[in-house]
């Protein structure tokens, strides 16, 4: 225990400590927590931008990031620090056009436009933003700290407990669940992932003629993950919307705001009011996240479900959908706390489990010297797991973003109210040339150029056909685990047929993923 | 073949210097594109970078790096034959590259005799690693478990030593599980893990057999492991052949033999100057610089070329 | 017999692909098949990892077919969309393909006796393409969506090139703009 005392210790150091931006007066100022408010900023700005959402920008900065702090270990905090701080922003900014305009931001503040706006309309807006703060902090909040308290228990036990069958049974378990539980059919789920996979496993076999390259010479590395991933959530999101504006030039405009009246502002015995709602949001939202693939917007959707339903039960309660602050307040709190949660599957095992867990891995994956995973949670003996210290490093990071978000962030989200005017026909076109240029710098190849539009194609059919997008990312990125643990698996067996069905936990997880492919599926 | 090859080259080097350009006179006609085979951000391709920025300080060329890993550094080859072969061009590689890997993969355009071999950077510190104080933490202990008829995982990660801990284990009488894995980093893991009980390293358990986590309990290479002194050779231990090898520059095949020679004494220049960082991080993380061109590079490389072809041999039958 | 929907004929179609390339692209495209014996065992070859992928697609398509009775009749590729997505590809074609070809013509037609590789890393040569292509990318797009061309448009393109060029080409030495990189 005291072991992971010094961790956290080191981890808290590696963020205050790390390399300075400059010095002010004798002391430091940590490039780490500079890159953490630029990204909070970032994130509230974009999350209140409608067309623009938290992964787009973390896909753009993620290679300017790079190029701009290198391949090396210290890089990492610095890059971490600015992703987190996107992802924490854009959940609260997503609250912004959805209160004072009915547009959500982001798609899991879709719900908040339903009591959000009204509040708004009805002369309260701030009151409205200032609760939707709270609520999205506070769920946050509770989020991160399921996180590192679960997180590094989870990788110890798998460590222990998990030899190579039964990681792959694992890895097998989680494609099936987000295949099952993301999208509108189980069907469409499984197209997108064997997509996934397929586009994946080109030329990234064992053998030393690369396979599935139907002898064109740029696929002898394979499609490059930067083009797969941006291409298919990014680019493609950036066609449909542009399709959308093409038939409606209008359709992402805003409609009057209006402004604030006297009684406007946090009223007394606000908090009180929304407090259960927000304890209630917090739980379902940190459940709901800690499984991979099922998002934030089920998370807000279960969570404005339940609260409306016990409104309806006090009749001394104000109705939902009036502009009730526990409407808001149970949104807020389930969508945030998806985020941290979130990343117990992507820290113990590498499994991510939403876009904005895409990206943290793409980060780690380029930069190196850290890989999400189990083994980062080694203490070996008489050494310093640089891994782990990193992993408290982010926690660190984490924490100070929400206390930032708590004290900050509801005057950066009421500055940002004006670019929801910003026209989306100009900005996509402008985010498309940005996008297509980090990759380029990245990749330094013209195909990985052509291959990101030939992808955003692809993204662009399946948003058109209703095929999920993510389990296509989320399989290409578990693709190659799944078959090297596999391939591990049955060579170090000498050779087992079996090998899956070789101990009674691989067998339990092999049968779970049946089990979700069947009934979750079945539910809509 | 090419030990004819070598004599010829050298000769033709020799009747065109004086009239060709010399080699203190050259200059790379325009910026360079340098090539580097293996995950950005991992101790190669730090490695390479840094020798770039030294070549740039010292010479005040252009390079600029391109990452292009992947295939066991033929994809880095294939790329580097379309290059123009007049120094602007050139990439980093091991040197199993160009002997093991081309010859397992066949392809005729890909072999050591289509390429030119600039330099080598470091040689492997190559080691049979396992857990400290664990089952297998020597090479007895390996003999005795195998011969209890416990099932012994030796991890791998490529082709070359999948094939040499085969043919260890044929000499030795022990048949392993061998598991192909991801990278030196990818064999600790499975260490660490009890994934795997066995497996080479190229250098990177320097640090762990430092701290004691680690132990070589055998070496791969002729010269003794800077780490543990005693760890017996492969040979020793029955094995046919080394799994050596070097961190090594390699350019398209018939460069200008002036580039060849200003190129290969850059790279010297900078990786045994003590005063850059490229020859800092070769000491602290490869064993020191170990820096060979020209003949005596070609002469390592035929040989290193020829056994990979019996290794080879020996595997098949 | 009830007719067949849109929604059917994608789960043909995704059936017929993977099976095709089940039985075609894998086995031709690979070298190692599903099983081989190297070293005296037996490993798993690299068809294998591909061809389950291939059955789970064969199997997806199955499914969007069962499925395919409910609903979803909204749900379909229509010309109108296809026409807008071969207009947004027609003008990254173009808009791309003058960002690979300026530089080079350009060296060509006033560079003298150099070669666009050689001066790849060089101003002013190593910005004319991005400079074209990427100013005409966004322009078109934008008078596409917005149904007319205005010199605001031109004006955001060239903006956009400008900051990007300052971040990736000014700010940092190994990074090159496209198209440099691929000559």
């Amino acid at each position: 225990m005291s072991e992971m005392l010094h961790y956290v210790w080191l981890g808290v150091l590696s963020v205050f400590q790390g390399p300075a931006l400059l010095e002010l007066g004798g002391i430091g100022l940590p490039l780490a927590l500079v890159m953490l408010v630029a990204g909070l900023v970032t994130g509230i700005a974009v999350g209140a931008t409608p067309g623009l959402a938290g992964p787009m920008a973390m896909a753009i900065s993620l290679p300017l990031l790079i190029s701009a702090f290198g391949f090396t270990p210290d890089a990492l905090l610095p890059v971490f620090g600015f992703l987190i701080g996107i992802m924490k922003g854009a959940t609260l900014g997503g609250a912004v056009p959805a209160i004072l305009f009915n547009l959500p931001g982001t798609p899991d503040a879709m719900m908040t436009t339903l009591d959000g706006f009204p509040m708004a309309q009805a002369g309260q807006p701030r009151r409205a933003l200032r609760i939707a703060q709270l609520s999205s902090v506070a769920g946050d909040t509770f989020s991160d700290i399921v996180l590192f308290i679960c997180a590094p228990f989870l990788a110890v036990m798998v460590e222990a407990y998990l030899d190579l069958p039964e990681k792959t049974a694992l890895l097998i378990l989680s494609i099936s669940f987000i295949a099952a539980v993301m999208g509108s059919s189980v069907g469409k789920g499984l197209l997108s992932v064997s997509l996934g996979l397929v586009v994946a496993f080109i030329a990234a076999g064992t053998d030393l003629s690369p396979r599935l390259t139907l002898g064109i010479d740029a696929l002898q590395t394979g499609v490059p993950l930067i083009a797969a991933v941006l291409g298919v959530l990014i680019v493609g999101e950036i066609f449909a919307t542009l399709e959308r504006l093409w038939h409606d030039n209008h359709a992402l405009d805003v409609k009057a705001a209006s402004d604030g009246s006297a009684e406007d502002g946090l009223q007394p015995g606000d908090i009180r009011r929304i407090a259960p709602y927000v304890g209630r949001g917090a739980v379902i939202g940190a459940a709901i996240g800690a499984l991979p693939g099922v998002g934030s917007t089920l998370a807000a959707t279960l969570s404005y479900t339940m609260a409306a339903r016990r409104a309806r039960r006090n009749p001394a309660a104000q109705p939902f959908g009036t502009g009730a602050p526990e409407g808001i307040a149970a949104t807020e709190a389930a969508n945030s706390a998806v985020s941290g949660a979130n990343l117990i599957p992507v820290l113990s095992l590498g499994i991510p489990g939403n876009a904005a867990a895409v990206f943290l891995i793409l980060a780690a994956d380029s930069i190196g010297g850290f890989n999400p995973g189990p083994a980062v949670f080694s203490m070996p003996e008489g050494a310093i797991n640089p891994q782990l210290v990193t992993v408290f490093g982010i926690f660190t990071l984490m924490s100070v973003g929400n206390l930032l978000n708590w004290v900050v962030g509801g005057g950066v989200m009421r500055a940002m109210g004006v670019l929801a005017k910003i026209p989306a026909t100009r900005l996509l076109p402008v985010v498309l040339l940005v996008s297509l240029t980090a990759i380029y710098v990245q990749e330094t190849s013209m195909f990985a150029i052509w291959a990101t539009l030939a992808f955003g194609v692809l993204g662009w059919a399946m948003r058109k056909l209703a095929v999920p997008v993510l389990p296509f990312v989320i399989a290409f990125i578990l693709a190659g685990p799944i078959e090297r643990s596999a391939r591990e698996a049955f060579s170090a067996s000498g050779a087992d047929p079996w090998f899956l069905f070789s101990s009674p936990t691989s067998v339990i997880l092999l049968l779970l993923a049946v089990v979700a492919l069947i009934f979750l599926g079945r539910e809509k | 073949m090419t030990k004819f090859y070598t004599p010829l080259l050298a000769a033709a080097l020799l009747v065109t210097s004086p009239i060709g350009v010399q080699a203190e006179d050259w200059t790379p006609p325009g910026p360079i594109t340098m090539y580097v085979g293996f995950a950005a951000g991992g101790g190669a391709d730090t490695q390479a970078r840094l020798i770039a920025q030294g070549i740039e300080e010292t010479y005040g060329w252009t390079i600029i790096p391109q990452q292009l890993p992947g295939n066991s550094g033929l994809t880095l080859a294939a790329e580097l034959a379309k290059a123009p072969a007049d120094g602007t061009a050139f990439g980093m590689v091991v040197s199993e590259t160009l002997t093991y890997s081309a010859q397992a993969a066949g392809d005729p355009a890909l072999q050591l005799d289509k390429f030119t071999s600039l330099a080598t950077t470091a040689e492997f510190q190559m080691g049979l690693v396992a857990m400290a104080g664990g089952t297998f933490d020597s090479w007895d202990k390996v003999t005795e478990a195998a011969a209890a008829g416990t099932p012994i995982r030796f991890a791998t990660a490529s082709d070359r030593q999948a094939d040499m801990a085969w043919h260890l284990g044929q000499k030795a009488g022990i048949e392993f599980n061998i598991v192909e894995v991801r990278g030196g980093a990818g064999v600790m893991d499975g260490l660490r893990g009890g994934d795997v009980d066995i497996g080479w390293v190229a250098g990177a358990q320097s640090k762990s057999v430092q701290q004691g986590e680690m132990t070589n309990i055998a070496r791969g290479i002729a010269a003794p492991l800077a780490d543990s002194p005693d760890a017996p050779a492969i040979t020793e231990l029955g094995s046919d052949f080394y799994l050596d090898g070097y961190f090594m520059f390699i350019a398209p095949g018939g460069l200008d033999p002036a580039a060849r020679e200003a190129l290969g004494a850059a790279i010297r220049a900078v990786a045994e100057d003590a005063a850059s960082e490229a020859n800092a991080l070769l000491i602290k993380g490869f064993g020191g610089p170990s820096v060979r061109i020209g003949a005596d590079l070609d002469s390592y490389m035929a040989e290193a070329d020829a056994d990979a072809a019996e290794l080879i041999k020996a595997v098949g039958e | 017999m009830p007719r067949l929907s849109f929604a059917h004929g994608l789960g043909l179609a995704v059936i017929a692909l993977a099976v095709l390339a089940l039985i075609l692209w894998v086995p031709q495209d690979t070298v190692s098949g599903y099983l081989l014996s190297k070293r005296g065992r037996v490993s798993i070859g690299d068809a294998m990892a591909p061809g389950l992928a291939f059955g789970l697609m064969a199997l997806s398509g199955a499914l969007i077919f069962l499925e395919a009775r409910r609903a979803e009749a909204e749900i379909r590729l229509t010309a109108r969309s296809i026409g807008f997505l071969l207009a947004i590809l027609t003008i990254c074609l173009l808009a791309l393909g003058a960002m690979i070809w300026t530089g080079p013509l350009a060296v060509a037609l006033f560079g003298g006796e150099g070669s666009y590789r050689n001066l790849r890393d060089t101003a002013p040569w190593k910005y004319l393409g991005f400079i074209l292509g990427g100013t005409g990318l966004v322009a078109a797009l934008i008078a596409l969506v917005e149904h007319r061309l205005s010199l605001r448009a031109v004006g955001l393109g060239l903006v956009t090139v400008a900051v990007l060029i300052g971040v990736f080409d000014l700010a940092f030495d190994d990074l090159l703009l496209p198209p440099n990189g691929d000559q």
